[in-house]
């Protein structure tokens, strides 16, 4: 959980511009907290699948599992087992 | 500490959010940044040539071309069409109330010249200005990211575009959607647009609107719910950017089409060749977050080696157009800061 979480949040803090001062909790949407939008979401799978070799398929592409800290760091585990 | 400009693109330390690595003299991006090879362009390019060979010629049109009439969609539609003959287009304009009667014209024109059908897409002209001088009036609509892409105006006047082209492709069952997005502005080629996406973005969207007051209740702007409904999944549209995969240089597009006549326009915006709000949304952006929204694809070009760097900064540091400035202000019913 831990490692990927600070790859999750890495990520974010470069290439969406999130603060490193910005108050982050895993559970907060990362689309309302305006930290990515629909074409920072296209990115984002894109950097989840080539680092960690996987693929998404489409009925998992959901808020559940791609707007918050939480749900990443889940579907990543769930999808490299 | 004085202003250090990346080494690589354009980026400065004096935009918030940029930083330059001392040691390396790169900005963040340029350290990570990882170019598609011409291996992987190509391979992009028979993806897009298998596709089109497997999906094209079975509805009424193959593919929506998303053409503004500026410089970069109209040379992508020809280059298009001059490597996929085949492919059966349906060219959609946006009046976003602010093109220019050039662009309208380039566009037509542009439709004749490759043999593809025309069509122009317009919406109130009152609701569009109040939309717009919403979005210039606020200060959180959009993702931190968003406003290095575009400025608030040209994110809300692109995202409309994108849904409503999504819109028309799950209606007609139109395979593909094709943007003249660069390297600068699309690092994705290909989007598969699943189900799920699309509800999502449609939801994202609606947030922001909302952000900055705008209740699309009747769903102009929108994706309209019930042609989400009526979805096929075996059949959801691909979203496609070839110019991102061909080559790009500025100059010699301009010449391609100055050659097929189209005309270059008058208006003195060095960021747009159609639209007549781009150089206030550009201002209204800068005074608002110090950041030049076209500052970030400028640097894509740079990075990939589509523009120089000289070329780059020239074009960022261009003054904007005052007269174009007081002409959208005033249609916005807004004071010109």
């Amino acid at each position: 959980m831990g490692e990927i979480k600070e790859v999750m949040m890495a990520y974010l803090q470069n290439k969406s511009f999130m603060d490193s001062g910005t108050k982050l909790n895993d559970d907060d949407s990362l689309t309302m907290k305006g930290i990515i939008d629909s074409i920072g979401l296209i990115e984002l799978i894109d950097f989840i699948s080539e680092k960690y070799s996987i693929e998404i398929p489409e009925d998992l592409l959901t808020p559940e599992n791609f707007d918050s800290i939480n749900g990443i760091v889940n579907i990543i585990q769930k999808l490299t087992k | 500490m004085s202003k250090l400009i990346c080494k690589k693109c354009i980026l400065d330390s004096d935009i918030p959010g940029i930083t330059i690595n001392e040691e390396s003299g790169l900005c963040q991006f340029c350290e990570s940044y990882t170019p598609l090879s011409s291996e992987e362009k190509k391979k992009y390019l028979g993806i897009i040539e298998d596709l089109f060979t497997e999906h094209s010629g079975k509805g009424e049109y193959d593919a929506i071309f998303a053409l503004s009439g500026g410089k970069d969609s109209s040379y992508a539609l020809y280059k298009l069409k001059k490597e996929y003959p085949f492919l059966n287009i349906l060219a959609v304009q946006f009046d976003n109330a602010f093109i220019s009667d050039t662009a309208i014209a380039n566009a037509k024109k542009m439709c004749e010249i490759v043999g593809c059908d025309y069509f122009k897409l317009t919406m109130e002209e009152k609701r569009l200005c109040d939309t717009f001088r919403k979005a210039a009036e606020s200060t959180n609509a959009y993702s931190k990211f968003a406003r290095y892409r575009a400025s608030d105006i040209c994110n809300t006047c692109i995202s409309i575009i994108k849904q409503k082209l999504i819109e028309q492709a799950i209606i007609h069952k139109t395979p593909f959607i094709i943007f003249a997005f660069t390297s600068g502005q699309a690092p994705n080629p290909i989007i598969d647009l699943q189900v799920n996406f699309i509800k999502w973005s449609r939801n994202i969207f609606e947030k922001q609107l909302q952000n900055f007051g705008v209740e699309d209740k009747d769903e102009i702007f929108l994706i309209k719910n019930e042609i989400i409904k009526s979805i096929d999944k075996n059949t959801t549209p691909i979203m496609l950017h070839p110019l991102c995969l061909w080559d790009y240089n500025e100059d010699d597009i301009l010449k391609t089409l100055a050659d097929l006549g189209w005309i270059s326009p008058k208006i003195s915006d060095s960021n747009s060749t159609n639209c007549l709000l781009n150089s206030f949304a550009c201002h209204n952006h800068i005074k608002k977050y110090q950041i030049h929204p076209y500052a970030f694809d400028i640097a894509g070009l740079v990075r990939s080696g589509d523009m120089t760097q000289e070329e780059g900064l020239e074009k960022l540091h261009k003054e904007l157009s005052k007269p174009l400035m007081e002409v959208a202000a005033k249609k916005l019913n807004m004071e010109l800061e």
